[in-house]
C-alpha cells in the first residue's frame, strides 16, 4: 500500500475509535452499558441490525462467489423478509413487554432456570468461537494479500474495536455501526463505479449483464431441480426452496434467538421502533446484497477486457514457487499468460494492428475465444490441484481473494485505504455488537443469576466492562489459534453456528406458540434433538446423508416442537397460564 | 404499548404486506433477469 492509503486507513480507523469513546462517554449503568438506555432511533437499529450481520467475509466474499459461482447466492436471503415479519409478529412485543436484557431471561419466566441456563451457554459456546473466527477470516484474506504479519493483523481486526465496545458499550456500539456503514456503502458504491468507468467505452450495465449472463453468472433464480430429471438436490445450499424455507428457519434463529441481534432491537426506544428497523431490514436486505453480487459481476466483466491473474491469491502462488512444482508452475504461468493474451488480443477485433489479422470471421473469432478461455481454465484447474497437495498444504478457494485484487491492482491511491478501512470497519461493526452481547449474557444470564451477592450499580457496571474486554481478549485468542490450525477450525465452526441455532429457536417458538408445554419436554426434546442433528451433521459429512447445512435449522427447530408435545403429553405435566405475546 | 401509533400506515399488517410483496416483487425481476440473460 502506499503512504496515501494508510493515511486514510488509519484516519478512518482512530476516527471510529475516538467518535465511539465519544459518544458512549456517558454510560454508568447496565441500562446504558447494554440496552443504551432503550433510547434508539429505528434508523440507528435498521443500520445497527445490519452492520451487526455483515460481517467483513461479506464484502469479500460476495463480489468473489458471483464472479465464481454466479449471483444465485442472493437466494440465501429470501426468507429473511418473512421471517422479520415473524419477528415483529411474536417476538418483539414479547422481549419488550418483559423489559429483559437478554433473550434467555424470556425462557427463565416462561419454562426455567435450567432451559434459560442451557440457551445462554450454547449461545456462548457458539458466537464466541464463531466471532474468533470471523476475525480469523478477513485477517488471513488482508495478511496474505498484503503480506502483513498476521497476529498483527488480528489484533487490529479484532483488538482496537475493544476499546470503545469496553469503554461505551452499546451506546458506542450504535453510533459508530451508524457511520461504519454510511462509510462501507460509499466506499462500496464507489468501488462499483470505478469499475465500469475502468471498462472499454461503449460498455455499460447492460453490456456487463450481458456477458455476465453468457457466462453463467445471472443464475440468480435457480430451482435446485436437476435439468436431466434427478430430482431436488437436498445437498445444494443456495436455491428458490432452500433460500425460503432454510433461509427463513435461518434467519428467524439468528435475529430472534441470537443476543448479537436482540440486542440491537432491545435498545430501541419503544415497540414500534424496533419494528420498523427490523421491517427496513427485510425490504433493503434483499436487494442491498444483489448489488454487493451485481458488484463480482462487474469485476468478471472487467476481467474480460483486462489481464486476469491465473490465481488471484499471490501468496498461494508463492507458496508453489517454493515447492517441487516450482518449475511445473513457471510453463504453466507462461503459457496461461500466453493464452490470455491472444484472447484479449482477440477483444480489439480483426484487422487492428495487435488483433489477430487471420481471423476475419465473427464464428471463428468466438470459437478461438472459447478455446482459449478451456486452456485458461485448464491451467487454473492444474494451480488448485497442486494447491490441494497435502505435501504443498495451500488453499485452492481463490474466491475471497477475487475482489480485494483488484482493489489493490486498479484503484487509484487512497482508495484502496478507503476500501481496506471498509473491511475493517465491516468486522468491527459486527464483533462490537458480539461482545457487548457476550459480555450481557454473562452478566445477566449467569454472574447476576447465580450470585449470592448483591452488586452495586458501579460494581455491575465495572464487571460488564471486565467481561467485554475478557470476551474480546477470547475472540482474538481463537482468531490466532484458527489461523494456526488451519482450515479445520475455520470449517468446524462455520458449522457449528447451523448445529445449534435451529434447537434455540425450536426452545423459543415453544415458548411463544405452544402455551401447554412445559420446562421438562423442553429441556429433554432440546437435548435429544441437539444429540440427532449432531449425528445428522456427522452422517451429511460422511455422504452417508444428502442434506445441506441450511436444512439442520429446520430439523433442528421441528424438532424441539414437535418432540416436546410428544413428551408433554406422555409427561402430563400441568400446563402454564403464560400465553404468547 | 402495542398501541403506539404505526409510522406511515393506519396497521402493521399493511407494513407486512408490504414487505412480503416487495420480496414477491424483487423474485420476479430476478426471476426474469435471469431468463433474459441466459
Amino acid at each position: 500500500m502506499s503512504r496515501p492509503d494508510w493515511i486514510v486507513l488509519a484516519l478512518t480507523l482512530l476516527g471510529i475509535i475516538a467518535y465511539g469513546l465519544y459518544k458512549g462517554r456517558t454510560t454508568r449503568d447496565l441500562d446504558g452499558y447494554f440496552l443504551s438506555n432503550r433510547a434508539v432511533p429505528w434508523y440507528m437499529v435498521l443500520l445497527g441490525i445490519m452492520g451487526t450481520q455483515a460481517s467483513a467475509v461479506t464484502f469479500l466474499s460476495a463480489p468473489g462467489q458471483a464472479y465464481t459461482d454466479g449471483m444465485r447466492f442472493v437466494q440465501y436471503y429470501f426468507g429473511l423478509p418473512l421471517a422479520m415479519v415473524v419477528l415483529c409478529i411474536s417476538f418483539v412485543p414479547v422481549f419488550h413487554r418483559l423489559k429483559v436484557y437478554t433473550a434467555y431471561e424470556y425462557l427463565e419466566q416462561r419454562f426455567d432456570l435450567k432451559t434459560r441456563t442451557l440457551t445462554s451457554f450454547l449461545f456462548l459456546l457458539q458466537r464466541g468461537l464463531s466471532t474468533g473466527i470471523s476475525i480469523s477470516a478477513p485477517s488471513i484474506i488482508l495478511s496474505s494479500l498484503l503480506g502483513w504479519d498476521i497476529v498483527w493483523t488480528n489484533i487490529f481486526m479484532g483488538g482496537l474495536l475493544i476499546i470503545y465496545t469496553v469503554s461505551g458499550g452499546a451506546k458506542a456500539v450504535a453510533y459508530t455501526q451508524q457511520l461504519q456503514m454510511v462509510i462501507i456503502f460509499s466506499g462500496m458504491t464507489i468501488a462499483a463505479y470505478l469499475v465500469v468507468h475502468r471498462l472499454p467505452a461503449g460498455v455499460g450495465l447492460t453490456e456487463i449483464l450481458h456477458m455476465g449472463g453468457k457466462a453463467g453468472k445471472l443464475n440468480i433464480i435457480t430451482t435446485g431441480f436437476s435439468r436431466k430429471g434427478g430430482g431436488f438436490d437436498w445437498n445444494d445450499r443456495y436455491n428458490l426452496l432452500s433460500g425460503i424455507i432454510g433461509g427463513f428457519f435461518l434467519a428467524l434463529s439468528y435475529f430472534g434467538t441470537d443476543q448479537s441481534q436482540v440486542g440491537r432491537y432491545l435498545t430501541a426506544r419503544s415497540v414500534s421502533e424496533s419494528r420498523l428497523g427490523l421491517l427496513l431490514n427485510g425490504l433493503v436486505k434483499v436487494p442491498m446484497q444483489f448489488l454487493i453480487l451485481l458488484l463480482g459481476v462487474m469485476v468478471f466483466a472487467f476481467y474480460q477486457y483486462n489481464h486476469e491473474p491465473v490465481f488471484f491469491n499471490k501468496s498461494q502462488i508463492d507458496l508453489l514457487a517454493h515447492s517441487k512444482y516450482k518449475d511445473s508452475l513457471s510453463f504453466v504461468t507462461t503459457r496461461y499468460d500466453a493464452a490470455e493474451n491472444q484472447r484479449l488480443s482477440t477483444l480489439r477485433g480483426p484487422g487492428t494492428t495487435d488483433g489477430p489479422a487471420d481471423l476475419v470471421d465473427p464464428s471463428l473469432l468466438e470459437s478461438r475465444k472459447e478455446a482459449l478461455e478451456k486452456e485458461k481454465a485448464g491451467y487454473k484447474a492444474t494451480i488448485r490441484r497442486w494447491l490441494d497437495d497435502p505435501a504443498v498444504g495451500g488453499d485452492s478457494n481463490d474466491t475471497n481473494y477475487i475482489f480485494l485484487r483488484f482493489v489493490t491492482d486498479y484503484l487509484p491511491k487512497g482508495l484502496v485505504g478507503l476500501l481496506i478501512a471498509v473491511i475493517f470497519l465491516a468486522a468491527w461493526g459486527s464483533i462490537a455488537a458480539t461482545l457487548n452481547s457476550l459480555a450481557s449474557c454473562t452478566i445477566i444470564d449467569f454472574h447476576r443469576r447465580f450470585s449470592s451477592k448483591q452488586l452495586t450499580t458501579n460494581r455491575e457496571y465495572r464487571l460488564s466492562q471486565m467481561y467485554t474486554f475478557f470476551w474480546g481478549i477470547f475472540c482474538v485468542a481463537v482468531a490466532q489459534l484458527a489461523y494456526n490450525l488451519g482450515n479445520s477450525l475455520i470449517e468446524a465452526v462455520n458449522v457449528l453456528g447451523s448445529l445449534f441455532y435451529g434447537v434455540i429457536l425450536g426452545i423459543f417458538l415453544v415458548a411463544f406458540y405452544r402455551p401447554k408445554v412445559t420446562g421438562w419436554p423442553v429441556f429433554i426434546s432440546a437435548v435429544i434433538v441437539e444429540i440427532g442433528v449432531i449425528v445428522l451433521n456427522i452422517l451429511s459429512r460422511k455422504g452417508i446423508v444428502s442434506l445441506s447445512f441450511l436444512w439442520f435449522n429446520l430439523v433442528g427447530a421441528a424438532g424441539v416442537m414437535l418432540l416436546s408435545e410428544v413428551l408433554q403429553a406422555v409427561m402430563k405435566k400441568k400446563p402454564v397460564d403464560e400465553k404468547p405475546g | 404499548m402495542d398501541e403506539e401509533k404505526v409510522p406511515l400506515f393506519k396497521s402493521w399488517k399493511t407494513w407486512y404486506r408490504l414487505v412480503i410483496g416487495f420480496l414477491v416483487i424483487c423474485i420476479a425481476i430476478f426471476y426474469l433477469l435471469t431468463k433474459h440473460f441466459s
